[in-house]
């Protein structure tokens, strides 16, 4: 299929040269730093970034036309390809959303909300080091890269021992989790968190006191609480800006108002500030996950939560009551059908606020919904970072607001 | 005869309806004394026309007058301290009741409170941008724009954000069909190659279903090549491929299985 | 003194190697494959993987270049949309000849559980695809196997081939 194709060159929104003296560069769709496929027009006057225009949309596979057109069972693994690098966090936001729409939210059992904040912690610490990772490179630290990628590739073991799956989990069901913790889990899960500071050692060796990081990342991307409130900035990219607000802390939901935790903030307010914030949060996390570990072996057995008219019973009462079948199979050909109403549901994910808002008219398919993803906010952010700053600060600025472009787009 | 689909809600819907079946509807709790909400309520209706206001699922919901949700929104931010927009989108109503209902998801980061400011748009009608409140609703109404093609009045950049400029249609709203309309299907190749090149590219398949075994042109089986267009209706040769070649590689030791080591752990 | 002496005649011994133009350029092409990483969604994190510590893809003499100038073969990892396509296609036609292009992934295989309006079902619609890879997200083991069929996929082929005309973009 070698055709001639009649792309014309490219220059249809750039002008090279100006008379102000100003320059237009043109950076991706396909860069390697872009973190995805951001494009982003910039304006320069010398080095110095005049201008931002973000481009986003490269990604935009409609996921929630998607949603509108799919059970809620059938939507779940496609939120796995939303924030991919956490794919869990994605499942748990959408479950919740749904459960709370249908009342069920107190009705998931303890070990399935134990198993479930392993898992949202365990991706945490994957999206974290990826972030580093990325970030790192980005910025010219290339063994940190190696390094982090080392201690992921351990917790991605732990992932795939649970679930199968090393990138998209679907782990999380709506009403509990599908599976036990496989048998030797905790174990290993105790060894990798006997591990993991170590490693986190490693990264901060490397770059704590690392001439060019500092140099780079110091008064790098100020992000003052007064633009981050105005373009609803979440997560660690808020709190970097020294308002301490974690929806685990503020609305606690599972049981994260039973585990002891910090929330790490800081007032510096630039890059280098978001970089030990983020350390802080791996370690706030292995804090977590090793309280659970006890909370797990002191559980009852119970995976899923007891609502007939919305899930399936256990694959025991399938096998042996004739009512429990019917209502599995109707619940899988057709769908639950929630009741009228609506609900937007917040979770903490690694990213920041990541939230699912669901319009339901009663029927099986949703009739709205709406992902509001961290990172579309952070991405619409760069416009008023960006000014100001160097050109060679902004592949620093895109590292560092950890964005993700399955969940810009969506 | 075939089938009548409506043309204004092409969604896709549930085969199966039961008669009886009533929906229930989520809860809505009555604002009153003592709420956490009583106050903010209070003060907001003392202000603006409030339509209605409710909690749902520990979030308040106000419905307000669309030509009023600018100055709405303001209040909401500067004298009842929600001082972040989540959130902003629309929901078709078209084919129900001719417009749309266009939401405002806020939350106040000192008392963690969230609440949702509702109100109406008919068809064909703008808003009012609120992104001199708020700049992330510069993006947001961006996108409901791109999506629905509601139209923000005073927005510093009214384009789509999310499809291509030369986009045609509004792909969020009921009328849209999933896998797009003509324009969408040949859009790339439109692009790229031109027109007349629809015949040799071909059209999209769009059935996940569907598996031709016996098509040699697309796909090869590993192990059971053959050659491109080949017949296999009576079956294809085994061709054995491994990645050893048999007479081995070009300057590449042979690899030995005997001395190779297995390890029994990754770690 | 003698018995340090080479014997040129045993196997082995011999300095001089005898093969043909085809085997050599071949050889060489194929122990150097250059990736472009054109990563576009979720499988580029697992093509970051597969580069990364554990998987170690530079065993195979591929190195990820980031320009399209230096590259042999072309990763598309990840779903490609409508407002993409005309990129990737430029893309294509800015690599040097001989060129190869793996699709790593159900989304760009066939557009995968994607089926919507801004999807392209299936990258082939744009450019020739050489090697399409199965999964969602195919693990980095999956990538590898690819580069290993590949590099037997170019030994086999000429080495001097009757390349289609330039065209400047």
């Amino acid at each position: 299929m070698q055709q001639v194709n009649r792309l014309s060159p490219f220059f249809e929104n750039l002008v090279f040269e100006r008379s102000d003296n100003h320059m237009i560069v043109n950076f991706g769709p396909q860069h390697p730093s872009a973190h995805g496929q951001l494009r982003l027009i910039l304006e320069l006057a010398g080095e110095m970034v005049v201008k931002a225009h973000p481009d986003i949309g490269y990604l935009h596979r409609g996921m929630e036309k998607m949603g509108e057109n799919m059970i809620y069972n059938e939507f779940l693994p496609t939120t796995d390809r939303m924030d991919y690098i956490a794919a869990s966090a994605n499942n748990y936001a959408f479950a919740l959303a749904v459960e709370r729409l249908l009342g069920i939210e107190d009705k998931v059992p303890r070990r399935a909300k134990i198993i479930r904040m392993m898992l949202l912690e365990l991706n945490r610490i994957i999206s974290h080091l990826f972030w580093l990772a990325t970030h790192a490179l980005d910025v010219g630290a290339m063994s940190v890269f190696l390094y982090c990628f080392r201690e992921r590739e351990f917790a991605m073991d732990l992932m795939e021992d649970y679930c199968g799956a090393r990138l998209t989990h679907s782990a999380v069901r709506i009403g509990g989790v599908p599976l036990d913790l496989p048998e030797g889990w905790l174990e290993s899960l105790s060894k990798f968190l006997d591990h993991m500071p170590e490693g986190i050692a490693d990264y901060e060796g490397l770059l704590d006191q690392n001439r060019i990081w500092k140099m780079r990342l110091e008064d790098v991307g100020n992000l003052t609480p007064e633009m981050a409130k105005s373009w609803g900035v979440s997560g660690p990219t808020l709190r970097g800006s020294g308002i301490k607000y974690d929806i685990r802390k503020e609305e606690p939901y599972e049981l994260y108002d039973e585990v002891e935790f910090d929330i790490p903030f800081c007032d510096a307010r630039d890059s280098y500030g978001r970089y030990k914030l983020y350390m802080q949060e791996m370690r706030e996390s292995l804090k977590i996950l090793a309280q659970l570990i006890p909370m797990y072996k002191e559980s009852e057995h119970g995976l899923m939560a007891h609502a007939p008219k919305y899930l399936s019973a256990t694959k025991e009462d399938m096998m042996t009551q004739n009512y429990s079948l019917m209502q599995h199979f109707v619940l899988v050909t057709q769908g639950m059908r929630p009741p009228v109403g609506e609900v937007y549901a917040p979770t903490e994910s690694p990213k920041g606020e990541l939230g699912f808002f669901i319009r339901s008219e009663g029927e099986p398919y949703a009739y709205r919904l709406k992902i509001r993803a961290p990172s579309f906010f952070h991405t619409g952010l760069l416009t008023d970072l960006l000014p100001g700053h160097y050109l060679a600060d902004v592949v620093t600025i895109i590292g560092n607001l950890n964005i993700v472009f399955g969940e810009i787009d969506r | 005869m075939r089938e009548y689909r409506p043309k204004k809600d092409v969604q896709k819907k549930s085969y199966y309806r039961d008669r009886f079946y009533v929906a229930p509807q989520v809860p809505r709790e009555k604002i009153e004394e003592g709420s956490r909400f009583f106050d903010d309520v209070k003060s907001l209706g003392s202000k603006f026309e409030v339509k209605d206001s409710y909690v749902e699922i520990n979030q308040l919901v106000v419905i307000v007058e669309s030509s009023s949700i600018f100055e709405v929104i303001g209040y909401m931010k500067n004298s009842l301290s929600y001082d972040i927009l989540n959130e902003m989108s629309a929901i078709d109503y078209v084919a129900k009741c001719g417009g749309f209902e266009i939401f405002y998801q806020m939350l106040s980061l000192s008392t963690t409170k969230r609440a949702r400011i509702k109100c109406f748009l008919k068809e064909g009608e703008a808003i009012e941008s609120v992104s001199s409140h708020f700049r992330c609703a510069d993006w947001s109404e961006r996108e409901m724009y791109d999506m629905f093609g509601i139209r923000a009045n005073n927005h510093p950049y009214m384009k789509r954000i999310l499809m291509p400029d030369d986009w045609e249609g509004h792909p969020l709203l009921k009328t849209y069909p999933l896998q797009g309309d003509e324009f969408a299907q040949w859009y790339e190749v439109d692009k790229i190659f031109g027109k007349e090149y629809r015949e040799v590219v071909g059209p999209e398949n769009r059935d996940g279903a569907m598996i031709d075994r016996y098509d040699t042109k697309r796909f090869s089986r590993i192990g059971h090549e053959v050659e491109y267009g080949a017949s296999i209706d009576l079956g294809e040769p085994d061709t054995n491929l491994k990645y050893q070649e048999e007479k081995g590689v070009f300057l590449i030791k042979k690899l030995k299985p005997e001395i190779s080591k297995e390890l029994e752990k990754r770690k | 003194m003698a018995q340090h002496q080479v014997n040129y005649t045993k196997d082995g011994g011999l300095p001089v190697m005898l093969t043909t133009v085809d085997h050599l350029i071949n050889w060489g092409r194929s122990n150097s494959m250059w990736f472009l990483t054109y990563g576009l969604a979720c499988c580029a994190i697992e093509m970051m993987a597969s580069g990364a510590s554990r998987y170690d893809f530079d065993r195979f003499g591929t190195i990820f270049r980031a320009s399209p100038r230096q590259a042999d073969v072309m990763v598309v990892a990840g779903t490609l949309t409508k407002k993409h396509a005309e990129f990737i296609r430029r893309l294509y036609d800015q690599m040097t000849e001989p060129k190869w292009v793996i699709s790593m992934g159900s989304c760009a295989n066939t557009g995968g559980m994607f089926n919507t309006y801004a999807t392209v079902q299936g990258v082939d619609r744009v450019i020739p695809v050489d090697i399409y890879l199965p999964g969602c997200a195919p693990r980095p083991e999956t990538l590898q196997y690819a580069a290993m069929l590949l590099q037997q996929k170019i030994r086999r082929e000429r080495a001097f081939k009757k390349l289609p005309k330039k065209r400047l973009v």
